[in-house]
């Protein structure tokens, strides 16, 4: 048999113990390098073993639990989906979120790690596999031989009067143990054993099968040096996709959702209802940055923005958090009242507005009642890579404070403010901030009134602008609709007026035209739009500095022309 | 107490005096020698210092002091006030004076073979590489029985020793002489523990490790 770079079959590359606490394990398949790490869930993760920025080995890279870091420059990749979570040099909302580093299959089982070169054929265990419940890994011993002349080899160990079982997958049964050759290339290979049950001794019968096997691999080696050495396999790497590797376009219409399960909706503290959300199938859910936020279709038609609090790598599922508000426009009391366990929602795929920075030297993160939501899930994250940082967390009082023992598994500093009287918030704020000095930011989330005093108190503390992060869910820009201009329908093939005092979305529905809408405010993304021609009034606060310069989207709902004449992409 | 490392940042026995006395938190002037390309330990002034012509050469006080596995064994003696990095008790001085001439073999093979690449050293290079193979592998079957045992270091006591110093940044620059380290597992985990040692510090090509398990 040769060698071929598409075997779909699954081969060990490693046994269990090679990945204790904090391990990069490195590994070879078929000519493939592999960059095997256990995240701190216990998930192993077998990659290609490079960064996609510049190849640097993954397997010198640092397993900070739920995120691989590449060492030379600082990209990260998230446990599970393998998903991009930082670039150092986008500290921003980068292209991070859609690359993904390149997987291959894994599966832990028998005391080993086993992968595939492809993903075609499932996970099968050997013949005999369920006789023992327990397996016993003997010493792995690379060969520097041919794989095909290393079975064939152990084949010839057997007795005569027992001759070895050959297994499919280059494994082969000599009487109850077993051995599987790892096909690491066309001339290397690493035999790796399995005893059935608990041997009497483990000391002993680990040394006995390891100078057995090195006789073996000398005898290998010394034959293999006397022939042309092969090969060497030369599997052939694609490029990442453009789609996956560049900014999505933000003119995408929104309208592109999951299906996810409420898992668990529990209360998780007065007034707030945590909610997680799962895949059906039980597979994780596409890579978020801290800070990430996902868009919830309601059962109502209604659409609400909601950050994620998960932590780095943390992909099973979504838990986000929900405010009962008596004074709610019904789109939380909705999902507060009607939607149950077991129910399927619809979700966007998670975007960011709130982008995490992590090369500053100290962090300070304040939140205000349901604001906790974002800066959890930031915490989260600096707390993974002990990073520094500082928790501020304001509530009315004491049973108001939502994920309290998420908040007590940090290792950071973690301050509850509770019940604080209104004159003391802002004395607190400037205490917490300190004067500003290089390196250091400050995110908030909260409501309006404690957005503004942090913003102010800041300011008077020589922070810069640009030190400052916050996120709007609600616009309080005031709007200016005096503006009266045109606007041609591109798709529709219609030309509408807008006359000051009514929004571009009023027009157009009131020309028949059904359009996507939830805040309408400027806040939220749904009435996204992409603009053709025009220069575009933006006045929400959903897109960013470098998003409204580009003047290639817009808000209908509250944005406007200072151009006589608009296109729209609608 | 004066003490001046004559150093070369590039030099993994240089750096194993710069990790040592960082884990020991001693202070130290450094001298920088040009090794390469200026050939400087090869200078009249320099072998007034080491006749043998090589790095590093440390001078505490008066005391001028040369070969990094004799420079190791002197700092702990003097400096260590827990005797543990170079310890006396004389079956285990055994086994760190028997890693020391293992480190020196290392030297005479990957660092060879890094040489070769990196600094054009004229060097037998298959052969120099050949030879840090073989060595890896026997480091790598006691490092793996070892942590069977419940040794975690390359002699018995259940802290690192000199022995771990002296053998570890070849080990990791093996890369720079063409030495993969894919096939010795039990090495690679054992240079994690190395880079979490309290007190080390990194030098061009030797980096820290994740961070070790949380004792909760």
């Amino acid at each position: 048999m040769t060698l071929s770079l598409t075997d779909p079959a699954w081969y060990p590359i490693a046994s269990s113990d090679d990945l204790p606490f904090r391990h990069v394990y490195q590994g070879q398949l078929l000519g493939r390098e592999l960059a095997v790490w256990r995240a701190d869930d216990g998930n192993v993760n077998v990659w290609e073993n490079r960064c996609l920025h510049r190849g640097v080995r993954l397997s010198i890279g640092v397993n900070e639990g739920a995120e691989l870091k590449c060492q030379y420059h600082g990209w990260r990749y998230a446990n599970r989906s393998a998903g991009c979570t930082y670039i150092p040099a986008h500290p921003a909302d980068a292209p991070a979120r859609r690359i993904e580093n390149r997987t291959y299959p894994a599966h832990e089982a028998f005391g080993l790690v086993w992968s595939a070169a492809t993903s075609d054929r499932a996970f099968a265990p050997f013949p005999g596999a369920e006789t023992a419940d327990d397996w016993f890994a003997l010493r792995p011993m690379p060969v520097n031989a041919a794989p095909e002349a290393v079975i064939a080899a152990l084949g010839r160990l057997a007795p005569d009067d027992q001759p070895a079982q050959i297994l499919p997958g280059l494994a082969i049964r000599l009487g109850t143990t077993l051995y599987f050759v790892q096909p690491v290339d066309a001339g290397r290979a690493v035999i790796r054993g399995l005893l059935p049950g608990q041997p009497d001794d483990a000391s002993l019968a680990l040394r006995h099968h390891n100078e057995a096997l090195t006789k073996l691999r000398d005898r290998l080696e010394r034959a293999a040096v006397r022939q042309p050495a092969p090969a060497p396999l030369q599997p052939a790497f694609d490029k990442v996709s453009a789609e996956l590797s560049t900014m999505p376009d933000i003119a995408i219409p929104r309208g592109t959702t999951m299906p996810v399960v409420v898992k668990r909706k529990w209360t998780s503290a007065d007034g707030v209802v945590g909610f997680e959300l799962a895949d059906r199938d039980g597979r994780h859910l596409p890579t978020f940055q801290p800070g990430a936020h996902i868009d919830v279709h309601l059962p109502n038609g209604l659409i609400r923005q909601y950050s994620i609090t998960n932590g780095p790598g943390d992909l099973l599922s979504y838990v986000i958090a929900v405010k009962q508000e008596s004074a709610s426009k019904g789109g939380s009391q909705i999902l507060v009242d009607t939607v149950r366990e077991g129910d399927v929602l619809a979700i966007s795929e998670p975007r960011n507005n709130f982008p995490l920075r992590r090369d500053a030297i100290r962090t300070v993160l304040i939140a205000g009642g349901i604001g906790i939501t974002p800066l959890l899930s930031m915490a989260r994250f600096l707390d993974k890579s002990d990073l520094n940082y500082e928790l501020h967390y304001f509530t009315r009082a004491g049973e108001q404070v939502a994920f309290r023992s998420e908040l007590e598994a940090l290792h950071g500093k973690v301050v509850l403010h509770t019940g604080l009287p209104r004159s003391e918030i802002g004395s607190t704020i400037a205490t917490a901030l300190g004067p500003w000095s290089f390196a250091q930011h400050v995110y908030v989330c909260g409501p309006s009134a404690m957005l503004e005093s942090v913003r102010a108190t800041a300011a008077a503390q020589n922070w810069p602008d640009a030190s400052i992060h916050f996120e709007y869910f609600k616009n309080d820009k005031p709007i200016d609709d005096t503006s009266s201009f045109d606007v041609e329908l591109a798709r529709s093939a219609m030309t509408l007026h807008v006359p000051a005092g009514k929004t571009i979305l009023e027009v157009m529905r009131e020309a028949g035209l059904t359009v996507p809408s939830s805040c309408e405010q400027g806040a939220c993304g749904t009435c996204l739009t992409g603009v053709l021609e025009g220069e575009c009034d933006h006045q929400d606060v959903y897109l960013n500095d470098s998003e409204k310069r580009a003047n290639t989207a817009m808000m209908t709902c509250v944005s406007r022309a200072k151009s006589a004449r608009l296109v729209l992409d609608i | 107490m004066t003490i001046t490392l004559h150093d070369f940042e590039l030099s993994g026995n240089c750096y194993k005096l710069r990790l040592l006395m960082s884990i020991l938190k001693l202070r130290y002037d450094i001298v920088p020698v040009d090794f390469y390309p200026g050939r400087q330990h090869k200078s009249d002034a320099f072998l007034r210092l080491n006749p043998f012509g090589q790095l590093p050469v440390l001078q505490d006080d008066e005391l001028t002091l040369s070969d990094s596995g004799a420079i190791l064994a002197y700092l702990a003696t003097r400096y260590d006030p827990t005797g543990l990095w170079f310890p006396t008790d004389p079956a285990i001085l055994a086994q760190v004076l028997r890693w020391h001439a293992v480190a020196d073999d290392i030297t005479a093979t990957s660092s060879a073979a890094r040489l070769a690449l990196g600094f054009f050293y004229d060097v037998d290079l298959p052969k120099a590489q050949a030879g840090a193979h073989a060595i890896f592998r026997l480091m790598d079957e006691h490092l793996w029985f070892g942590e069977r045992e419940g040794r975690d270091w390359l002699c018995t006591p259940a802290h690192p020793t000199t022995a771990d110093i002296a053998c570890f940044p070849y080990v990791m620059l093996s890369e720079e002489g063409g030495i993969g380290r894919q096939d010795y597992p039990a090495l690679r985990r054992w240079t994690d523990r190395v880079r979490r040692v309290p007190g080390f510090v990194v030098m061009s090509g030797i980096f820290p490790a994740g961070k070790a398990l949380q004792q909760a």
